[in-house]
This record gives structure tokens, C-alpha cells and sequence, in this order.
């Protein structure tokens, strides 16, 4: 049997969604081992579900550096840049609205690394230790130039609004491993959220059930986690069992209705996640030396008004960490916040250096640690990771936003590096290329959906049959358009 | 072991009930030549072509009135649903449920009509109202009441993806959305026909245009019509996208797809590239469809080079032409003025002129501005059909014209224009589509309409009637609904009314081991009424009314509830488009709360709120963990919680068995039972007990407020059964 005869996700749509768990149903899992298959696969609920593909990555954690990292003085080396710094070209800045730009070398000192040769520049010298772990994907392309639109099309595959994103698919195609968390995670930088906000970790049209989390590092991570004010687990308790008591006698003149049974056991697994999710969230369980190795402990610079250092970017790669140990899907984790356009995320338009000063030292560490950390527990073979942001940047120094002043990086869709690690990934491989001057995706191009189309098939999932009926249509997270799975990058 | 098979039994009758039915081939009533339902759907290809099978679809027929069917089992005279229903039910050999209790029957009537629990009261007024006449009485006192609008609209709001920012990464605020919405609920209140409602909200701006001509000046009927095209501004809008041309058909086809989807229940959209896949409708009808809308101002204006856009003309003055040259001539002679003074005034003098001349700029006009659509008139933009779906590559040049299919005319005909248009293209959509004569309006509505009564359809998806849809379960009954519904006059006050008066609504949900059950466990031969839980709306308004802390006051701008700053947090930057609204607003009713597209009540979106980007018709119903949290935990349950309390102690007596009964009968319209009771006293005694161990004031009546949080939380408080 290959790959492509597996079943597929069904096509229609459940008219009913049934749940209990924290985002699923307990009792669709227990439809599912009594043998009512029928059922479970009809539910669109978060019950695990086994992978369409042979089994690769457990969990997913993305590393989501918004604003647009600059591939140019990160990964993409590129010798002739270097070489024509200060040269003036025509520069095709938003779609086609082109101008007289001039090249801007990096300043960045570029060097390969370990066994496989990978090149990495000084802004991340942490990272760069773990080239070998790394498949560097350099020839990626998008739709759009600006933010809104590019990070939703990042999440969920379309330049408009409306769509659900990757966690959402991973909840609806995968399920979760614990009923007691949420399949879906994201954390957001203490800046703010991202452009456009939560429609970037929403379900769209399908079920709320598949929408992203959002998890705070710090205070209570989830909404309304506990009760106001002074209330104890203990009166919560009673509360909940009193609550226990008067939907039983319901429910006793309603037999029959497992909703009402559902929701019985809803406010179960509520009380539970008091513990259940600081506990998650728990570093005290977590020694010195791995703290230390994240970053986590690391004063706040005062150079700049909006550099925070490694701490909170560290604090949410260890609780990703923790997270897929207890089996949640999918981690989304955001590096930088706020409003675009400042230096308050990866958006370098008002000088690259400077930006790079304040971002590349909060994620640096944190992930050469969550690498490390994944790879010695055992848990990088069932994790996949994923680094990139909505877009790349441009070779050459910006004017557009910055009222003449040079050293920025405008926006670049045309062609920017992502890289993957952990489960299935083809380790200390570098995959495609930009053109010489690192502008456009050259060699061996690949749109954004093919990058979802690998990620999807390194969770088991086939981008193809991964569908979702709604408005007439077998919708894919890849869109209409066949995506094509970046075999290059796969083991 | 019983228990456990018997929750298998159940869980199957309910999570694989639906399933079964929403499998292919499942309807058995096909009657005739017509196509009730195909198992799988042909995939179609090749040339688009119309076939037989095309033409004898069961949603593109006419709309047959049949009499209502004649029982075998002798019924004195049924009315027409409960013939049709129960006719189903013979033929399959089953069985119906006897009527729901009277408390059951009321406080399903209020969740589903008006959104609101009854009053304690009001039950028992019904309770004891033996006349024949008292069912009737309180449907009508209910579809009279201006509570019906709020909560009907807000059904129509879910359809046409109401909200009142634009997404992306501004998200901007619309301007005067909420004037659609009221625009909404005061038709729905006022019964207006709904074909009325099609064409106003279709072509309102060219109706009012003929109103003015003919000088009805005077009559609110222009400026209503002016309002009810905000619908054409209500999509996400991009002001950053990454090329405008592209944009511009992006933003007509998301007024496609919902025009198409909440009026028509067809998934035209599906066009936009290629042939639909299953339905007939080419990428030539879908192109001569959108040239309807081709002539409309854009919602943004055209730019290039990168960075945020204006919009074009989304709103209009509701004011005569002569009241805006008045109003603007006035204020520029008040600015002259001011401006000539300071010429020649003192330095001490020109100051309270500068703020004086400030004042005269702001002061706004003396009418109100609505969300509109406008056309710029003069030649309009040619259509094409753009092959691909791509902007940039203009295929074949086409006219307005509904699909062919609706056109009974040879496919080789297609390419003509069916109707001729050089202006008023979008009037004479509005009257097509409000036709008597269209096959799928009348039926679309008045399934939605049964819908919202029976929690599925007779159509159970309600947004397509194509085949990738399913059939429906009683179609007879759906055609005479439907025709019913144009002869009344398209008023679908009637419509409500025939349905809740029928015995089909009010029976009750009891699901008892049997044929019934065993036959038919997913009711779609409707021999029960299903148990529903009420929507996130009617959750958060019930548990306003039950405090007593509702403000019904009705319409105007939207209010902006406290939300804590981790919800904030989420947006780019905090506090961004959202207001402050005072506490007594805070307590209006859901549909009068701001619908922001990247800020959304986290309250009312875990229990499963419309997602405002795509026309929906019916909403999930989910139940999980998160839900309870909000429920238990939420800063808006806990005040409601309180007031109850409070409610409570003030009007209920002054022992504890006083409350108990009191809460009981506010929060769910009856009194505790003994054993109730019993649990109850000792609920509020342990909680006491543990507020005064820690230490906190007032132990007795945080032990009250737990118990009134406890009440909200029930199952029975948010199912209607």
C-alpha cells in the first residue's frame, strides 16, 4: 500500500460537534475503542487521530519571527552582494512598482559550519553550532509585500483573511495527545501580537474546537484559568460537584443526549486544567543548568528601548518543550510584537544592523538550546521545528519608509530561507537558491505551499487529502494549486 | 456494562446520526423525474454543458404548493406541517412524541424567538392558562416583541459575515456599520415582505434614487433603502494588499459568494476559476454574475507602491442634495467669516477665534452618514471572464446575466446576454432573486426560517442546495412553506407563526427506547423535537436577564465590553479600535456588542460565535473545556453571578429555602425539587463554611453567589429542551 492509499480525512463536514475534552470529545475516543469507527471519523474532534502517511513528527513547534527576518545576513550568503555593495540597481519594492535602490552588502561575517558546511553568519552564533541539524530551505517565494496579508498567508496558506490556519489543520487532521492541553499553542511576544492578530491562529471556517490557544509564560497562562478573587480549588470544587449533582438529575430525565454528558465531563477536565496546565508551564521542575541554557536568567538590555534579551523568547522555547513532551500538536511561538514597521520586530526597515543587534540575541540562544535540549531527551526525532517569518528582505538599503535614511531592509516575498530541524528532516542540508544578489528565489523555487505541503507531510498528513468541506469545496491548506512536498529537505 | 452500552447507543444515535444522514443516497422520497439526490456527485468536466439531469435538479424546479398530505390515522384536521410531518412518519411505520411539557414548550418559544428565558411568572401564567387560545397568545406576544429582531438578526447578520472592522493588518473600523445592523432588526421587527428586504439591501441605493425622483422626500423609506446597502461594505478588506486590481475582484467576490450563498443557497463561488465542479454553473455564469456588482465604487482605492490605502466612497450623507449644499455653504460662510475677523482682531482676540474657527471646521453636518454602496456612474467597466481566476488575464467579455441554468434556454445560448443593462444592473438582480418565480429564494428562506426552530433544516445544509449539499428531508413540506411564504406576502412573521403553532414544534424531546430510535436515531424524519443548546448570544443575554442586569434598550452605535488585558494583548497593539462603553451599555443585549474581527468577545467565540469572514448559515456547536472556564471564571459571569445574588437576597425572603426557590425560579422558571432543595441548603452551607474558614466577609453571601454561579452553569439553564 503506498502512501496515497491510506484514508483520507473525510470530506464532508460533521453538522455536529461534540466534545468534552479540552478541545475534543472524551467520548468519541471511547466510540473509537469500542470499534464505532464510524463515528470518530466523522467528529471533527481533537481524539488522536493515526497520521494519513508513516508516522514522521509527533509535534510541530514553529518558531515565527515576525516582521520578516533578512535572509541576506542570516543563512543566504551571498558573495556577489558583498562584492557590489553600493552598487545603484532597479529594485522591484512592492509588486511592480519598481525604483532606483542601491545594494547593501551585510555587515554580518559569514562562515560555514560543522560537518556539513552550512553557512551561518555571526548574528547567530549559537545556532550556527547546529548547522548539522539544519535543512536550510533559501529558495522559498510568496504572495504578498505587506504584513497583514503575508503573515495570514504564512499561518494559512491565503492571502485573505478568513481561513484556518496550520495549527487549526494539524488539531483537525491530527487530534491531540492530551485532552488535557489544547492541540494548538501559541505564545506571543511580550511586545504585543502579531499583525492582524488572533485571525492568524484562528480555525476559519471550521469548529472553534481547532483554534489556536493563546498561553501566557507568565501570571495565568490561559484565560480565566482560575476563578477570581479569593475563590479556592476547594470551594471550585464543590461548585463543580454541586453543578455535578443538578445536571445529573437533568440529564436523568433526558437519557440519551450524550451532549449533556459531554458537557458534564467538560467541567471536569476544566478543574482539571488548573493543575494540569501550570503544571506545563511549571520551570521551577527545571534545573539551573537548563535554564541557564535558554537564556533565561538574562538581564534585560538597556541599550535599547526594545531589546528584552533571550529571557522571554527562552522561557517560551523550554515551555514548547514541555508542551510536546506532553504531547500537544502544534507550538507556535512569536518573535517579535507590536505594531510592523519598527524595530520592535524582525520589520528592519529603519536600519538592519540595529535590528539584528536586538533580535538575533533574544531567539539565538533560546533555540540553539531547545535544539539541544529536544535532541539530548530524545524528543528531536518526534519533533519537527520550523524557523522563518512571513517574508525575506531586500538586498538593497531602503528609502520607501524610512524618509531617505539608509540601512534598512524593505520586504521581500520574492525570496526568502526557512530552515527545519528534528523529525524527518533531512539534517545539514542547504536547499535552493536565491539569485546572486539574494533578491528572488533562483534555484530550485518553491512556493509558500510547498513549504506547508512538507511541513504537513512531515506530520504524517497528505497535503492533498488533508481536506475540509466547506462553501462547496474540499479546501486544503495548500489551496487549489498541487502543492509540491520539498523532497530535498526530507530524510 | 448497561450504562456503558447504553452511552454507545446513545452517543451513536447522536454523533453518527447526523453522519448518516449527511451520507449520499440517504433520501428515499425521491419522487418523479427529480433529482433528490446523487450518490457521490459526478465530478463534471470537459466543455461546460447544461444536461437533463442538470435541468431536473430538485432546487432549480419551480416551487410546487401540494395540499398537505391525508393521514391514515384519523386526525382531526391537522395543520398543514403536522400533515406533512406525520405523513413522513407513517410511511416509515414510526411514531411521534407527545407534546413537551407547557413549561418546555414556553421557554423553547423564548430561547428561539426572541433569544430570552421567560420569566418565572410568565410560565406559570401559561401553565394555568387552560384557554385553547393561550399557546397562541404567547407566540404572538412573542413575534410582537421587539426582542424578536435582536434575535433573528442576528441570524441574518451570521449570513451576511457582519462585523464592523475590516481585518488585516489595520482592521480598520467600518464606518456606521451598526446602522445596517439596526437597519436589520427594525425590518425583521417591522415585518417588512422580505423581497422588500432582498431588493433594499440588493439595490437600495438605486430605490432611493427612484424615491427621491417621484419627491417622496419626506418618507424614511429612501434613507432605510440608503442603509440596507452597508451589506455590499461588510467583507474583510485589505488596505495593504499586495496588488489592488487583484484586491478589487477579491472584495467582488467575497459580495458574490455571500449574495449568492445567504439569498440563494448556491455555491456560485466555486466558479471563479474554473466550471464549478458539481453544480452547473460555469465560470461564464460566475463573471456575468459579478458584473452586476462590476459598477460599484470600490471599497479601496487604487494605489500602488506599498503602504496603506483609503478607502473609496463607502459612505453617503442621509440627506437631499439641497441639505448638503446648504449645510456645506453655510459652514464655508461661517469659516469665511471667522477667517476675515481674525484678520482684524487683537492678539487676545484671536485667540477664542482660532478656537472658534476650530470648532466651525468640526462641527459635524446636522444629518446622519450611513455605510452605503454607490456606483460612480457614467460608462461602466467592462467583465470579463478572467481565465484562471487571475485579474490580469481577461478572457471572454460578459453581461450581466443570471447563471443559464435559471434561464431554460439551450446551453448554446449561453453566451448571450440574457439582460441587457447600461445602468440599474444591481435592481434587476434584486428582482430576480425576490421573485416569486426563483426556485431557490423563497425555499432557502423558509428553510433557514425552520432551521432556527428545529436546529437542522429540512435542508440540513442550509448554505447549498447543490449537490454537494443534502437533499431535503420533507421537500414537499419545504415547498409548501415556501409558497406559503409568497402568498402571505413574503411577511415571514406568518411564517414563524405557522411553524411554532404547529404540534411538530412543541413536541417534546424525549428519546425513548424504540422503533423510532432505532430507525430513525438522527430524527430526520422529525418524530421528536431536539434537545439544543441556546447560542452564545442567548447564553450571555440569559444570564444578563437572570441577574436582572439586562438594559434592552435597542439600536445604535455598538458598545465595547471591559475585556481583561491578556485579550488585548493579542492585537498589535493594545486597546487598538476599541472604546470604552459605560457599565449600564455593557449590559445590553450580545447583538449590540462591536463585532471587531481581530478582538473577539472571548466569551461568546467559545461558544462557537459566527466567524464574521464567511457567510454562515449554520453555526458548529462544540462543547468543551474552555467553555466551562468562561462560564465559571470569566469576569462577566462572576458579575453576573453576583447581581443574582443579590437578586436573590433582595427579593426572594430572608431565609436560605427562600432563596434556593427564588434562584431556582429565576435562573430556570420552576422550583427545586425536594432532593433540589436538600442539595441546594447544603451546597450553601458547606461553601459558608469554607468562606468564613478563609477568612472571608460576608461568608453567607459568597456562599449565595456561588450558588447563583452554580445555577448559570447548568445544562438546563442553556439547553432548550
Amino acid at each position: 500500500m503506498t502512501a496515497d492509499d491510506l484514508p483520507s480525512i473525510p470530506r464532508r463536514r460533521f453538522l455536529w460537534e461534540m466534545g468534552g475534552g479540552f478541545a475534543g470529545l472524551a467520548l468519541a475516543s471511547l466510540l473509537e475503542q469500542e470499534g464505532f469507527g464510524a463515528a470518530s471519523a466523522a467528529a471533527p474532534s481533537t481524539t488522536p487521530k493515526p497520521p494519513q502517511l508513516p508516522k514522521r513528527a509527533k509535534s510541530c513547534i514553529f518558531l515565527f519571527m515576525f516582521g520578516g527576518p533578512s535572509q541576506l545576513d542570516l543563512f543566504d550568503y551571498k558573495p556577489e552582494l558583498q562584492r557590489r555593495d553600493g552598487q545603484t540597481i532597479q529594485n522591484e519594492f512592492r509588486r511592480n512598482t519598481k525604483t532606483k535602490a542601491v545594494l547593501q552588502a551585510s555587515r554580518r561575517q559569514f562562515r560555514q559550519h560543522g560537518r556539513s558546511g552550512l553557512w551561518c553568519s555571526d548574528a547567530f552564533p549559537h545556532i550556527a553550532q547546529h548547522m548539522d541539524k539544519l535543512a536550510v530551505i533559501k529558495s522559498l517565494y510568496s504572495d504578498s509585500f505587506a504584513h497583514g496579508s503575508a503573515v495570514l498567508q504564512m499561518n494559512s496558506g491565503r492571502i485573505l483573511q478568513g481561513h484556518p490556519s496550520i495549527g487549526a489543520w494539524m488539531s483537525y487532521g491530527l487530534g491531540t495527545l492530551n485532552q488535557s492541553l489544547p492541540a494548538y499553542v501559541v505564545m506571543l511576544d511580550p511586545r504585543g501580537g502579531p499583525t492582524t492578530g488572533a485571525p492568524n491562529w484562528s480555525s476559519g471556517y471550521m469548529p472553534a474546537v481547532h483554534q489556536g490557544t493563546v498561553l501566557r509564560t507568565t501570571g495565568e497562562p490561559i484565560l480565566n484559568l482560575r476563578p477570581p478573587g479569593g475563590k479556592s480549588p476547594a470551594m471550585q470544587r464543590r461548585e463543580i460537584d454541586f453543578i455535578n449533582q443538578l445536571n445529573a438529575t437533568h440529564q436523568a430525565k433526558h437519557p440519551g443526549f450524550s451532549e449533556l454528558q459531554a458537557r458534564i465531563s467538560s467541567y471536569e477536565l476544566a478543574f482539571r486544567l488548573q493543575s494540569t496546565a501550570p503544571e506545563a508551564l511549571d520551570l521551577k521542575q527545571e534545573d539551573a543548568a537548563t535554564l541557564d541554557m535558554y537564556g533565561i536568567h538574562e538581564p534585560k538590555p538597556d541599550w535599547h528601548p526594545f531589546a528584552q534579551g533571550p529571557a522571554p523568547f527562552g522561557r517560551q522555547c523550554l515551555i514548547a518543550r514541555r508542551l510536546v513532551e506532553r504531547g500537544v500538536r502544534f507550538v507556535q511561538l512569536y518573535s517579535g510584537g507590536g505594531g510592523a514597521g519598527g524595530q520592535n520586530t524582525w520589520d528592519g526597515h529603519h536600519g538592519i544592523e540595529e535590528n539584528l543587534k536586538i533580535h538575533c540575541p533574544e531567539v539565538d540562544r533560546p533555540i540553539a538550546a531547545l535544539l539541544t535540549d529536544l535532541e539530548r531527551r530524545g524528543l528531536l526525532d518526534e519533533t519537527l521545528v520550523v524557523w522563518g517569518g512571513e517574508f525575506g528582505r531586500m538586498p538593497v538599503s531602503e528609502t520607501f519608509n524610512t524618509g531617505g535614511k539608509s540601512g534598512g531592509r524593505d520586504h521581500n516575498p520574492k525570496g526568502f530561507t526557512y530552515w527545519m530541524a528534528g523529525a524527518g528532516v533531512k539534517a545539514g542540508t542547504s536547499y535552493g537558491e536565491t539569485d546572486e544578489l539574494g533578491e528572488g528565489a533562483a534555484v530550485n523555487r518553491h512556493h509558500l505551499r510547498d513549504l506547508h505541503a512538507t511541513i504537513l507531510h512531515l506530520m504524517g498528513l497528505n497535503p492533498q487529502h488533508l481536506t475540509y468541506f466547506f462553501g462547496g469545496l474540499n479546501n486544503r491548506l495548500t489551496g487549489v494549486v498541487e502543492p509540491e512536498v520539498i523532497r530535498g529537505v526530507v530524510a | 456494562m448497561f450504562a456503558v452500552s447504553r452511552i454507545i447507543v446513545f452517543a451513536r444515535f447522536l454523533c453518527v446520526a447526523f453522519c448518516l444522514v449527511k451520507c449520499w443516497g440517504i433520501c428515499s422520497v425521491a419522487s418523479e423525474a427529480i433529482v433528490l439526490s446523487a450518490s457521490p456527485p459526478p465530478l463534471r468536466s470537459g466543455e461546460f454543458q447544461l444536461s437533463d439531469t442538470d435541468r431536473s435538479w430538485w432546487a432549480f424546479q419551480p416551487i410546487r404548493s401540494a395540499a398537505p398530505p391525508t393521514l391514515r390515522k384519523k386526525t382531526p384536521t391537522p395543520q398543514p406541517i403536522d400533515a406533512f410531518t406525520r405523513s413522513a412518519l407513517e410511511a416509515q411505520g414510526l411514531s411521534h412524541n407527545l407534546p413537551a411539557t407547557r413549561r418546555q414548550q414556553i421557554r423553547r418559544a423564548y430561547f428561539d424567538v426572541i433569544g430570552l428565558p421567560p420569566s418565572r411568572e410568565v410560565v406559570v401564567a401559561f401553565e394555568q392558562d387552560r384557554s385553547p387560545l393561550a399557546w397562541e397568545h404567547v407566540v404572538d406576544s412573542l413575534l410582537g416583541s421587539p426582542h424578536y429582531g435582536e434575535r433573528w438578526g442576528r441570524h441574518w447578520l451570521d449570513l451576511v459575515r457582519f462585523a464592523e472592522s475590516n481585518g488585516y493588518e489595520r482592521d480598520g473600523a467600518k464606518p456606521y456599520a451598526w446602522r445596517y445592523r439596526d437597519y436589520v432588526i427594525r425590518s425583521l421587527n417591522a415585518d417588512k415582505p422580505y423581497d422588500e428586504f432582498i431588493r433594499e439591501q440588493i439595490a437600495g441605493d438605486e430605490m432611493a434614487e427612484d424615491l427621491l425622483k417621484q419627491g417622496r422626500t419626506s418618507d424614511a423609506a429612501w434613507k432605510e433603502a440608503l442603509i440596507a446597502t452597508g451589506v455590499y461594505r461588510l467583507h474583510v478588506w485589505d488596505d495593504e494588499p499586495d496588488n489592488t486590481l487583484a484586491a478589487e475582484y477579491d472584495d467582488l467576490d467575497d459580495v458574490l459568494v455571500t449574495t449568492s450563498t445567504a439569498f440563494l443557497g448556491v455555491t456560485l463561488g466555486c466558479a471563479r476559476c474554473h466550471d464549478h465542479k458539481y453544480d452547473p454553473f460555469s465560470q461564464s455564469d460566475y463573471y456575468s454574475f459579478l458584473s452586476f456588482f462590476r459598477n460599484i465604487e470600490p471599497y479601496g482605492q487604487h494605489h500602488t507602491g506599498g503602504g496603506g490605502r483609503g478607502t473609496g466612497g463607502i459612505t453617503k450623507p442621509l440627506a437631499l442634495p439641497s441639505e448638503i449644499v446648504r449645510w456645506d455653504q453655510e459652514k464655508a460662510a461661517r469659516v469665511r467669516d471667522l477667517e476675515k475677523q481674525m484678520t482684524s482682531s487683537t492678539p487676545q482676540g484671536k485667540k477664542a477665534l482660532e478656537e472658534a474657527l476650530q470648532k466651525a471646521k468640526d462641527t459635524p453636518p446636522p444629518y446622519d452618514v450611513a455605510l452605503t454602496v454607490s456606483e460612480s456612474g457614467g460608462v461602466v467597466k467592462p467583465t470579463h471572464v478572467l481565465i484562471r481566476g487571475r485579474f490580469d488575464s481577461p478572457g471572454q467579455q460578459v453581461h450581466p446575466a443570471f447563471p443559464v441554468i435559471f434561464r431554460h434556454e439551450p446551453s448554446s445560448m449561453s453566451s448571450q446576454p440574457a439582460v441587457t443593462l447600461s445602468s440599474g444592473r444591481r435592481r434587476q438582480l434584486a428582482e430576480w432573486i425576490a421573485s416569486p418565480s426563483n426556485p431557490l429564494t423563497a425555499r432557502v428562506i423558509a428553510n433557514r426560517v425552520w432551521q432556527h426552530y428545529f436546529g437542522v433544516g429540512l435542508v440540513r445544509t442550509p448554505d447549498d442546495f447543490g449537490r454537494t449539499g443534502e437533499a431535503p428531508t420533507h421537500p414537499q413540506l419545504l415547498d409548501y412553506l415556501a409558497s406559503r411564504l409568497v402568498l402571505q406576502g413574503w411577511r415571514l412573521k406568518a411564517l414563524h407563526r405557522e411553524i411554532l403553532l404547529s404540534e411538530t414544534y412543541r413536541m417534546s424531546t424525549d428519546v425513548r427506547a424504540g422503533k423510532a430510535l432505532q430507525r430513525d436515531e438522527g430524527n430526520q424524519w422529525l418524530w421528536r423535537q431536539n434537545l439544543r443548546r441556546v447560542e452564545s448570544e442567548v447564553i450571555r443575554d440569559s444570564f444578563l436577564a437572570i441577574s436582572g442586569q439586562l438594559n434592552t434598550k435597542a439600536g445604535g452605535p455598538s458598545v465595547f465590553p471591559s475585556l481583561p488585558k491578556e485579550v488585548h494583548g493579542t492585537q498589535d497593539s493594545v486597546g487598538k479600535g476599541w472604546g470604552e462603553s459605560s457599565e449600564s451599555e455593557q449590559n445590553r443585549r450580545s447583538v449590540y456588542l462591536f463585532v471587531k474581527r481581530a478582538l473577539k468577545l472571548p466569551l461568546l467565540e467559545a461558544f462557537d460565535f459566527a466567524n464574521c469572514t464567511s457567510p454562515t448559515g449554520m453555526r458548529s456547536i462544540t462543547t468543551i473545556a474552555p467553555q466551562a472556564l468562561m462560564a465559571l471564571n470569566d469576569e462577566f459571569s462572576q458579575q453576573q453571578a453576583t447581581a443574582f445574588a443579590h437578586r436573590v437576597q433582595r427579593q426572594g425572603g430572608t431565609q436560605p429555602t427562600d432563596w434556593i426557590r427564588h434562584a431556582f425560579g429565576l435562573s430556570l422558571q420552576r422550583s427545586p425539587t425536594a432532593t433540589e432543595s436538600r442539595q441546594s441548603l447544603g451546597f450553601l452551607s458547606d461553601q459558608t463554611n469554607r468562606a468564613r474558614a478563609a477568612g472571608q466577609q460576608d461568608p453567607e453571601f459568597v456562599a449565595l453567589r456561588s450558588f447563583c454561579l452554580s445555577l448559570l452553569n447548568l445544562n438546563e439553564t442553556i439547553y432548550a429542551d
